[in-house]
C-alpha cells in the first residue's frame, strides 16, 4: 500500500503543513488560548452572577414560618417581609423583584403549595433555594409543635456520602472513581475532537486539490489511491506531532503544577507544615491526580490512528466531490453522524462501561474509538475485547479506504454538476 | 515505430459514448495536432492516454506496451484546465511534481534552475505560487510538464493566456523539444497555430476520428476551390468571369480579389480568358490551398 510515490506525497503534505505559520502559532498558543477562553467564561459567569442580587418579598400568612425562614436565609439575594395588601403593586413598581406567598393552610395540608410570583421568571436557583428553606422551616415548626426532642432533629440531619473505590487487579484506589469518570469523559471528548478536526483538515485538502484543478496533474503521475493515502497519512502525521507537543506541554504543567499551586496556597490554611512538599500540599487540599498507565495512552494513540484513518478517508471522499466547502455540508452529514452519535453516548458508557450498549459501541468501528477511550479510562477491559474491537476498527479502516478510493477515482474529474448522495449510491450500483 | 498508438479506444459514461473506437498513431520527432469541437471526446481520449481513466474497450499502447503507471513516468501532461497548489513555493512545487514523475532530487534541482531561468521566472523561485500572475503560472505549469524530460508531451491548449512574446518563446521551446525527438500531442482550437506547428493531424467529432494523416496529405485531399487574383487596368474579361456564375466574390480590396470557384468551374479556363483580355495586366493568379479552419468546419459540419 505504501510505495515510493506515496511516501513523497506523505512527506510533502506533512512538511508543507508543519512548517506553516498557522501550524506553529496554533500548536504553541492553542493550549494557552484554550485556558484563557475557559477561564474567561468562568470569570465572566462569576462576576455577572455576583452583580445579580435580587430583593424578594415574603408574605407569611401562617404567622409562624417567617422568622424561621429568615433565620435560615443565606444568599446573595435579600429577603424582606412585606404586607400582603400592597406587595403585588410593589413588585409591579419594581420595589421588589418578586414575592413568596406562604398560605396559612400549608401548615396542615400538604397539597397546598407556597407560591413565588416574579415579573421576569424566578430562575431555577431562586426557586430551589426558597423550596429548601421553606421546607426546613416547616419541618422545624412541625417538630416543635409535637414537642419532639432536638436529638430527633440531629438524626434527621444525618447524611451519608458513599466513598467510591476503584477496584482493579493492581489493587484498590480510594476516592478516585470520580476523577476516573472525569478523565473518561475528557478522553472521549478528546478523541472526538481530534478525529473531527484532523478529518476536516483532510477534507479541506481534497477540496483544495479539486477546486484548483491540480488533481488532474497529480493523477497523471500517481494513482488516486496513492494520492488519498499520502494526504491522509501526511495530515495524520501532523496531527500526531501536534498532539505530542500538547501532551508534552500538559505533562510539563502537571509535573510543575504542585510547585506552581504552592505559590498560591497558604500552607497554614491547609493544616500542613510550612515545609510540606508540593505533593503533600495538593493532597492536603484534597486534589488527587489519578494515574493512567502508559499502556492506556498507547491504546489511546492506536485508537486515534485507527479512528482518524477510518474517518479521514470518508472526509477526503466528501471533499473530492465538491468544489467549495459550502457544497460539502449536506454530503458531510452521513460522515459526521456516527461521530456525533458516539459522543452522545459518552455519558451512558461512562456510567456503565460493561453494559451491552457499551460493548456494542466498542465493536462498531465508527463508534469504537470514542467508546473505547472512555471505557479504558474508567475500567479494566479483558484483553480479548480490546483486541477484537481494534481488529474490527482496522477492518473498518480498510473498508473505508476501499470505499473512499472508489469515490475519489470517480469524483476527482467531475466538475460543474453538484454530486448528491443518490449519485454516489448509483456509482456503486453500476459497478 | 509509433511511440503512441491508440487502438479502437472506447469510453462510455452512462449512455453517452465519449470516445467511440478512436484510433490513431503519434510518431517521434513529430507534432500531432489533436483537433475537434468542444465535447468531441478530446479530453476523454487524452485521459486514457495519460492513464487517468481506462478505456472500456480497445487499448492505448505506449512504445508497444499498454499504458500504465510505468508509462505515466514517460509522459508530460499539460491539462487544459490548469492547476497548481496555491500556497506552495514555486521551486518547491516544481520539485514535488518532478519527484512524483521519478526525477531524482539532484536532477530536479538543476533542471528547475535551468527552466526557471529559460522562462524568465528565476527570481520567483521562492515566491508562493499564488503570488504569480496568470501568465507566469501558465509558464510554471509548462515547466512542470517538461521537467521529467518526457518522451510524449501532451499539451492541451498550451498557448491560452499567454501574450505574443511568451507565445513565441513557447513555440521555440516546443520546436526544440520536437527536434530532440520528443513526440508531441497538441490539442487546440486555434487553427492557425495548428497549421504553423503540426506535422500530422487527427480530427475527432462526436467521439469518432473523422479525419487523420499528415497535414500536407489532408490538405491535398481537398480541392483548391479558392482563387486569389490581382491585376491592373480595366478588366472587361474579369467582368465576364464574374457574370458567368463560375465564381463568387469572397473578398475585395483595391485590385486584389479572392474568389470562390463553383464546383464545376474550370480554373485553367478562367486563366486563359483573363490572359486573352487585352487590357488586363495580370499580377497574381493563385489557387489557394484550403485552410485548416475550412477543413475543420467542412469535416465537422459533415459529421454533425
Amino acid at each position: 500500500m505504501l510505495n515510493r510515490k506515496t511516501l513523497i506525497i506523505v512527506k510533502s503534505e506533512f512538511m508543507r503543513r508543519v512548517t506553516s505559520k498557522k501550524f506553529i502559532i496554533l500548536t504553541l498558543l492553542g493550549p494557552l488560548l484554550f485556558v484563557v477562553f475557559m477561564s474567561s467564561v468562568v470569570l465572566i459567569g462569576a462576576t455577572t452572577l455576583d452583580g445579580d442580587s435580587r430583593t424578594i418579598a415574603l408574605v407569611d400568612e401562617t404567622g409562624v414560618l417567617s422568622d424561621r425562614v429568615q433565620a435560615l436565609w443565606t444568599s446573595r439575594h435579600t429577603l424582606v417581609e412585606a404586607d400582603a395588601g400592597t406587595v403585588r403593586q410593589d413588585v409591579m413598581d419594581g420595589r421588589y423583584d418578586g414575592y413568596v406567598l406562604l398560605p396559612a393552610a400549608m401548615i396542615d395540608d400538604p397539597s397546598i403549595r407556597p407560591q413565588y410570583f416574579a415579573g421576569e421568571g424566578g430562575g431555577m436557583s431562586i426557586e430551589g433555594m426558597l423550596e429548601r428553606r421553606v421546607e426546613r422551616a416547616l419541618e422545624d415548626y412541625l417538630l416543635a409543635r409535637q414537642n419532639v426532642s432536638p436529638s430527633v432533629r440531629e438524626i434527621l440531619d444525618r447524611s451519608v456520602n458513599v466513598e467510591a473505590v476503584r477496584l482493579s487487579s493492581e489493587g484498590e484506589e480510594a476516592g478516585s472513581t470520580m476523577s476516573y469518570s472525569a478523565i473518561g469523559f475528557m478522553m472521549g471528548m478528546l478523541m472526538y475532537i481530534a478525529m473531527l478536526i484532523y478529518g476536516t483538515v483532510v477534507m479541506y485538502g481534497a477540496i483544495e486539490e479539486k477546486s484548483t484543478r491540480v488533481v488532474e496533474v497529480m493523477v497523471s503521475s500517481v494513482r488516486p489511491l496513492d494520492l488519498l493515502m499520502g494526504k491522509v497519512l501526511g495530515i495524520g502525521g501532523m496531527g500526531m506531532l501536534q498532539m505530542l507537543i500538547w501532551a508534552l506541554m500538559i505533562f510539563a504543567v502537571l509535573t510543575f503544577s504542585g510547585t506552581v499551586a504552592s505559590f498560591f496556597m497558604d500552607p497554614a490554611a491547609l493544616d500542613a507544615s510550612t515545609t510540606a512538599s508540593s505533593d503533600d500540599l495538593l493532597s492536603a487540599a484534597g486534589i488527587s491526580m489519578p494515574s493512567l498507565s502508559p499502556v492506556f495512552f498507547l491504546w489511546f494513540v492506536l485508537y486515534f490512528l485507527g479512528g482518524y484513518l477510518l474517518y479521514s478517508g470518508l472526509f477526503a471522499a466528501v471533499g473530492i466531490l465538491v468544489e467549495s466547502p459550502q457544497d460539502a455540508q449536506s454530503l458531510m452529514i452521513p460522515v459526521i453522524l456516527p461521530i456525533v452519535l458516539s459522543i452522545m453516548f459518552i455519558g451512558p458508557v461512562n456510567d456503565s462501561p460493561h453494559s451491552t450498549l457499551s460493548v456494542v459501541l466498542s465493536m462498531v468501528p465508527l463508534t469504537s474509538p470514542v467508546a473505547m477511550s472512555v471505557r479504558m479510562a474508567v475500567t479494566n477491559l479483558p484483553w480479548w475485547e480490546i483486541l477484537l474491537s481494534f481488529s474490527l476498527l482496522f477492518g473498518g479502516f480498510l473498508g473505508s479506504m476501499l470505499l473512499s478510493s472508489k469515490i475519489y477515482r470517480i469524483g476527482l474529474l467531475m466538475y460543474g454538476k453538484k454530486v448528491t448522495l443518490t449519485d454516489v449510491v448509483r456509482w456503486f450500483r453500476y459497478s | 515505430m509509433a511511440v503512441l498508438e491508440v487502438r479502437r479506444a472506447t469510453k462510455r459514461y452512462g449512455r453517452i459514448t465519449a470516445a467511440d473506437a478512436v484510433s490513431f498513431k503519434a510518431h517521434p520527432g513529430r507534432i500531432l495536432g489533436f483537433l475537434g469541437p468542444n465535447g468531441a471526446g478530446k479530453t476523454t481520449t487524452i485521459r486514457m492516454i495519460a492513464h487517468i481513466t481506462a478505456p472500456d474497450e480497445g487499448e492505448v499502447l505506449f512504445e508497444g506496451r499498454p499504458v500504465g503507471a510505468w508509462s505515466q513516468q514517460q509522459m508530460g501532461y499539460l491539462p487544459e484546465e490548469r492547476g497548481l497548489y496555491k500556497k506552495l513555493k514555486v521551486a518547491e512545487q516544481l520539485r514535488y511534481l518532478a519527484r512524483l514523475k521519478g526525477v531524482s532530487a539532484a536532477d530536479s534541482q538543476s533542471r528547475i534552475t535551468y527552466w526557471l531561468d529559460r522562462m524568465g521566472l528565476a527570481k520567483w523561485a521562492t515566491s508562493k505560487t499564488q503570488d504569480l500572475s496568470k501568465g507566469m503560472q501558465q509558464k510554471m505549469q509548462f515547466i512542470a510538464t517538461v521537467l521529467a524530460e518526457p518522451r510524449l508531451l501532451i499539451l492541451d491548449e498550451p498557448f491560452s493566456g499567454l501574450d505574443p512574446v511568451n507565445s513565441e518563446l513557447l513555440r521555440t521551446i516546443i520546436a526544440e523539444l520536437k527536434e530532440k525527438g520528443c513526440t508531441i500531442l497538441f490539442a487546440s482550437h486555434r487553427m492557425e497555430q495548428v497549421e504553423q506547428l503540426c506535422d500530422d493531424i487527427c480530427l475527432v467529432a462526436k467521439g469518432k476520428v473523422v479525419l487523420g494523416g499528415s497535414l500536407r496529405d489532408v490538405k491535398r485531399r481537398y480541392r483548391r476551390d479558392k482563387l486569389a487574383l490581382e491585376f491592373e487596368g480595366e478588366a472587361p474579361g474579369f467582368r465576364d468571369i464574374m457574370m458567368s456564375g463560375a465564381v463568387k466574390l469572397l473578398e475585395h480590396k483595391d485590385e486584389k480579389y479572392v474568389l470562390k470557384l463553383s464546383p464545376d468551374a474550370d480554373a485553367m479556363a478562367i486563366l486563359d480568358h483573363l490572359r486573352a483580355s487585352p487590357d488586363v495586366n495580370l499580377l497574381r493568379f493563385e489557387l489557394l490551398e484550403p485552410t485548416m479552419t475550412e477543413i475543420f468546419i467542412k469535416t465537422v459540419g459533415a459529421a454533425a
